[in-house]
C-alpha cells in the first residue's frame, strides 16, 4: 500500500506537466468530443443542409446585374423612327415592357412611388432633330440605388450611341477612323458572371459561420453543464483542451468544403481552375484561426445566448467586410483595413485565386502566413483569457 | 384585458432587459455599428485602384497617356516588365487591371489615316471581381479614350474634325440621388436588417431564458391572458427599438449626413409598427426552441435569406421571378423598400399604401400566431 502510494506521488512529481501528454492528451479530447458531436442531430442538419442552401442563393438568386427593369415612356413625338428606338432599348433585354404615360407629371410620380427605375421623354421634334443628326432624348433615372441607376444609365446611353438615325451613312463623308482600337478583355470570368464572384467565396463563408458558432457553443455549453470543470480537474492543461475540442471541427470543415465544391462543381458547371493542393493548404490556417476566435470568444461569454450573440456579430461583418459578398476593393481605406483582421478577408483572397484565378501554391503564400499569424495570435490570447480561470 | 396587470408585466419586462449590460450594450452598440459598416461598404466609385501597366511603346505619347491616368488619382499606376509578371498580377490580385500598350503605339497614333490601323490598346479587367471591374471599366475606358483624343488633338492633324453625330444623345438626370452616392441606399436598408435581425433574436431568446428558467410557465398560470402576456413582452422591448430607430436616424445624420427626405415622424411610426411585427417572429421562434442556442441558430438560419433575399444588399428585380414572389413573403422585403422610398424619394402613406397595406396584414397575421403559439403551451 505505502510502496504504491509512493510511486504515484513520485511520477506526479516528476512528470513536467504540458509537454509529456501534449499530443495524446489533445486526441484524447479530440475523441470524446467527436463522440459528443456524433449524436447531435440537429448540428450534423446545419453542416450538411446549410452548404445546399447558401449555394443556391448565392448561384441562382442573388445578382448585381440589372434585370426585369421597369421603365416608363413619354412619348411626344410619336413616330416611326421614336418608336424604333424605344424598340432598341427593349430589345437590350434588361427591361420590361415600359409603362407608357401621358404626362411629365404622371412619370415623375411614378419614379417617386418607386414603380419605376428609369423614365425616358422623347421631345415633340424627335424626329426632324434625328435627320438633321441631332436627336436627344430625356432619361430620368431614380438614384436611389446608385448600382443599378449608374447602369440602367449605360445601357440606355449606349442604345442610343449606336442607334442609327438615318436611313443611309452620309455619301459625302468617309468614315473617320477612331484614332484608338481599345481592345479590352475581362479575363478569368469574360461575362462578368456575379454568380462566379459569389460561390468562388462560398467555402469561406461557410467555414466562419461553422467554426465560429460550433466551438462557442460547445465551449461554453460544456462550461454551463459543469462539464468543463471536470475537465480542468483532469490532468489536462486549458490549451490542450481547447486544441482537443477544435480537431473535429478540423475534419468537418474539410469535409463542408469538400460538399461545398463538388455541389458547386456539379450544379453550376463553376470548378476549381487552380491547385487543389493550395486550397487545402491554405484552408487549415484559415480554418484553425476561425476556430480559435470562436474559442476565444466563449471564454468571453457567460451563457451560450451570449456566445451566440458575439459571434454572430463577428460572423457578419465579416462577411460583409472581407470583400466575400461586396468587393473590398470598392471600400473606403479605413474601412478597408478592418477588413484585413478577419481571417475571412484572406481566405477569400486566397480562393478567389486559386478558384477563379487558377493560382497555385505559391501564389497564396501572403495569405497562408496571415492566417498563420492570425492563429498564433489567437493561440496566445485564449491561453491569457483562460489561465486566470484555472485558479 | 386588464390594464393593470399589463403595466406590472409591462414594468417587470423593462426591468428585466436592463438588468442585463449585456442585452443593454447589444441593443446601443449593434444598431450603430451596423450603420456605420453597411453605410460604407456600397459604391459605386473606384478609388485607389491598381493597375497593372506595360508600355512597350516607351514614346512621349505614351507616357503621356499613362501621366493623364496618373494625375486622375483614381488609380494606382504599377510598372511591369513583362507580360507574364502581367499575368502573375492579374492571378493573385495585386492589380485589378492592366493596361498594354504596343510598340506601335506611338506611330499609328501619329500616321492617324483613315482606314489605317488604329492605335491599339489592351486593356486587361480581373473579371474575378466582377463589380471592381464592371465599375473600372466605365471609368477607365472613358479616361484613355479621351486623353488620346487630346493627343491627336495636340498633335494638329485633323484636330476639329468632330465625328458626325449619328446616334441619339441620351441626356440622363439622377433624381433623389444625383452623385450615385451609395451611402443613403445602405443606410435607409440597415434599419431593415436591424430591425428584422436584432428584434427577432432578443425577443427569441429573452423568452426561450425564461422558459428554461421557468418564470414563463409561472406567467402563464397567472390570472394575466395570452395578449397581455404578449403586450407585456413585446411593448417595452419596442420602446427600446423605437428609441433605436430615433438614435440611428440621428447617427445617420451627423455622422454620414444622411437624414430622411420625407417625414421623420412618418419613417419612425412605420419602423415602430415593424418592430412589433419582428417581435411577434422572434415570439414564434422562441415557441418551437428548447434552447436559447437552438433558439439563436434557427434566427440565424431564417434571418440570413431574410436579408439576403429581401432586397437588403441585392436588388430583388435582378433575381429570378419565383424568388422575387418568394420574397413577396417577408416583411422586411416591403419594409426595406418603404425605409428606402421615405428616406431617399420623399415618399409619403399615399406612395407606399400597397406596402404598408402588406406590412399590416403581416403584422396581423403574425401578431394571432404568436398569441395562438403562447396559449398551445399553457
Amino acid at each position: 500500500m505505502t510502496f504504491r502510494r509512493d510511486r504515484s506521488v513520485r511520477r506526479a512529481k516528476v512528470r513536467p506537466p504540458e509537454t509529456g501528454h501534449f499530443f495524446s492528451n489533445i486526441a484524447a479530447i479530440a475523441y470524446k468530443e467527436t463522440a459528443a458531436l456524433r449524436h447531435d442531430q440537429a448540428f450534423l442538419a446545419v453542416v450538411l443542409v446549410q452548404p445546399i442552401v447558401m449555394m443556391l442563393m448565392f448561384g441562382f438568386a442573388l445578382s448585381n446585374e440589372p434585370a426585369n427593369v421597369p421603365w416608363a415612356v413619354l412619348d411626344h413625338s410619336r413616330t416611326e423612327a421614336s418608336r424604333r428606338f424605344l424598340d432598341a432599348v427593349q430589345s437590350t433585354g434588361y427591361f420590361l415592357a415600359p409603362q407608357p404615360v401621358t404626362s411629365y407629371d404622371d412619370g415623375r410620380a411614378l419614379l417617386k412611388r418607386g414603380r419605376v427605375v428609369a423614365f425616358v421623354v422623347v421631345p415633340a421634334d424627335f424626329r426632324r432633330a434625328a435627320e438633321r443628326g441631332q436627336a436627344r432624348v430625356q432619361l430620368l433615372l431614380d438614384g436611389t440605388d446608385p448600382i443599378s441607376a449608374a447602369r440602367v444609365g449605360g445601357y440606355i446611353s449606349a442604345v442610343g450611341a449606336s442607334f442609327t438615325t438615318r436611313r443611309a451613312p452620309p455619301p459625302d463623308r468617309a468614315p473617320a477612323s477612331p484614332p484608338l482600337a481599345l481592345r479590352q478583355r475581362f479575363v478569368f470570368n469574360p461575362t462578368l458572371r456575379d454568380r462566379d464572384f459569389f460561390l468562388a467565396a462560398l467555402g469561406g463563408m461557410l467555414l466562419t459561420n461553422l467554426c465560429l458558432s460550433a466551438t462557442c457553443l460547445s465551449i461554453v455549453g460544456e462550461r454551463e453543464n459543469g462539464t468543463f470543470e471536470y475537465m480542468l480537474a483532469s490532468p489536462t492543461t486549458p490549451i490542450e483542451i481547447v486544441l482537443g475540442k477544435l480537431m473535429p471541427y478540423v475534419a468537418i470543415s474539410y469535409g463542408v468544403l469538400v460538399l461545398t465544391l463538388v455541389a458547386t462543381g456539379l450544379v453550376f458547371g463553376i470548378w476549381p481552375s487552380g491547385s487543389l493542393l493550395a486550397l487545402a493548404v491554405v484552408t487549415l490556417p484559415f480554418v484553425l484561426a476561425s476556430l480559435s476566435i470562436g474559442a476565444f470568444v466563449s471564454t468571453l461569454a457567460a451563457t451560450s445566448a451570449q456566445a451566440v450573440f458575439i459571434s454572430v456579430f463577428f460572423i457578419l461583418p465579416s462577411f460583409v467586410l472581407s470583400g466575400s459578398m461586396i468587393s473590398y476593393q470598392l471600400m473606403p481605406p479605413g474601412v478597408r483595413e478592418v477588413g484585413a483582421l478577419m481571417p475571412l478577408r484572406w481566405y477569400q483572397i486566397a480562393q478567389r485565386e486559386i478558384i477563379e484565378r487558377g493560382a497555385g501554391l505559391g501564389d497564396v503564400l501572403v495569405p497562408v502566413l496571415a492566417l498563420c499569424a492570425m492563429f498564433g495570435v489567437m493561440l496566445l490570447l485564449i491561453r491569457w483569457r483562460m489561465q486566470p480561470r484555472l485558479g | 384585458m386588464s390594464w393593470q396587470r399589463l403595466v406590472t408585466l409591462m414594468r417587470r419586462e423593462a426591468r428585466a432587459t436592463l438588468r442585463d449590460p449585456f442585452t443593454l450594450v447589444i441593443l446601443i452598440a449593434v444598431p450603430l455599428a451596423a450603420l456605420l459598416m453597411f453605410g460604407f461598404t456600397l459604391s459605386t466609385k473606384v478609388q485607389d485602384l491598381a493597375v497593372g501597366v506595360r508600355d512597350e511603346s516607351q514614346t512621349p505619347a505614351s507616357r503621356r497617356l499613362l501621366a493623364d491616368l496618373r494625375a486622375n488619382g483614381d488609380f494606382r499606376l504599377h510598372l511591369f516588365r513583362s507580360r507574364e509578371a502581367i499575368d502573375r498580377a492579374l492571378t493573385s490580385g495585386r492589380i485589378s487591371a492592366a493596361l498594354i500598350i504596343p510598340p506601335t503605339f506611338d506611330r499609328a497614333l501619329r500616321e492617324g489615316t483613315p482606314g489605317a490601323a488604329a492605335a491599339e490598346v489592351q486593356l486587361l479587367y480581373d473579371g474575378a471581381e466582377t463589380v471592381v471591374a464592371g465599375n473600372m471599366e466605365a471609368s477607365l475606358r472613358g479616361m484613355i479614350v479621351s486623353s488620346v483624343a487630346e493627343l491627336t488633338a495636340a498633335d494638329g492633324e485633323e484636330a476639329g474634325s468632330a465625328s458626325p453625330s449619328v446616334g441619339v444623345a441620351v441626356m440622363p438626370r439622377v433624381l433623389f440621388n444625383p452623385t450615385l452616392d451609395g451611402i443613403p441606399y445602405m443606410v435607409a436598408g440597415t434599419f431593415g436588417f436591424v430591425l428584422t435581425f436584432l428584434t427577432t433574436l432578443i425577443t427569441a431568446v429573452s423568452i426561450v431564458n425564461e422558459r428554461l428558467q421557468g418564470t414563463f410557465e409561472q406567467l402563464q398560470v397567472t390570472p394575466a391572458t395570452s395578449l397581455e402576456i404578449f403586450l407585456g413582452k413585446v411593448l417595452p422591448l419596442g420602446g427600446v427599438f423605437a428609441v433605436d430607430v430615433v438614435l440611428m436616424v440621428v447617427a445617420a445624420g451627423l455622422v454620414m449626413h444622411v437624414w430622411p427626405h420625407g417625414s421623420a415622424l412618418f419613417f419612425v411610426a412605420v419602423s415602430s409598427f415593424y418592430v412589433l411585427t419582428s417581435l411577434a417572429l422572434g415570439l414564434i421562434i422562441s415557441a418551437t426552441s428548447a434552447t436559447a442556442a437552438e433558439a439563436v441558430q434557427k434566427t440565424v438560419l431564417t434571418s440570413i435569406p431574410l436579408v439576403q433575399l429581401s432586397g437588403f444588399a441585392f436588388p430583388l428585380r435582378n433575381m429570378p421571378l419565383a424568388v422575387q414572389w418568394l420574397a413577396q413573403l417577408f416583411p422586411a422585403t416591403h419594409y426595406i423598400r418603404v425605409s428606402r422610398a421615405i428616406y431617399l424619394r420623399g415618399a409619403g402613406p399615399i406612395d407606399l399604401l400597397p406596402e404598408l397595406v402588406m406590412l399590416a396584414v403581416f403584422g396581423a397575421l403574425l401578431v394571432a400566431v404568436a398569441l395562438r403559439s403562447i396559449e398551445v403551451r399553457s
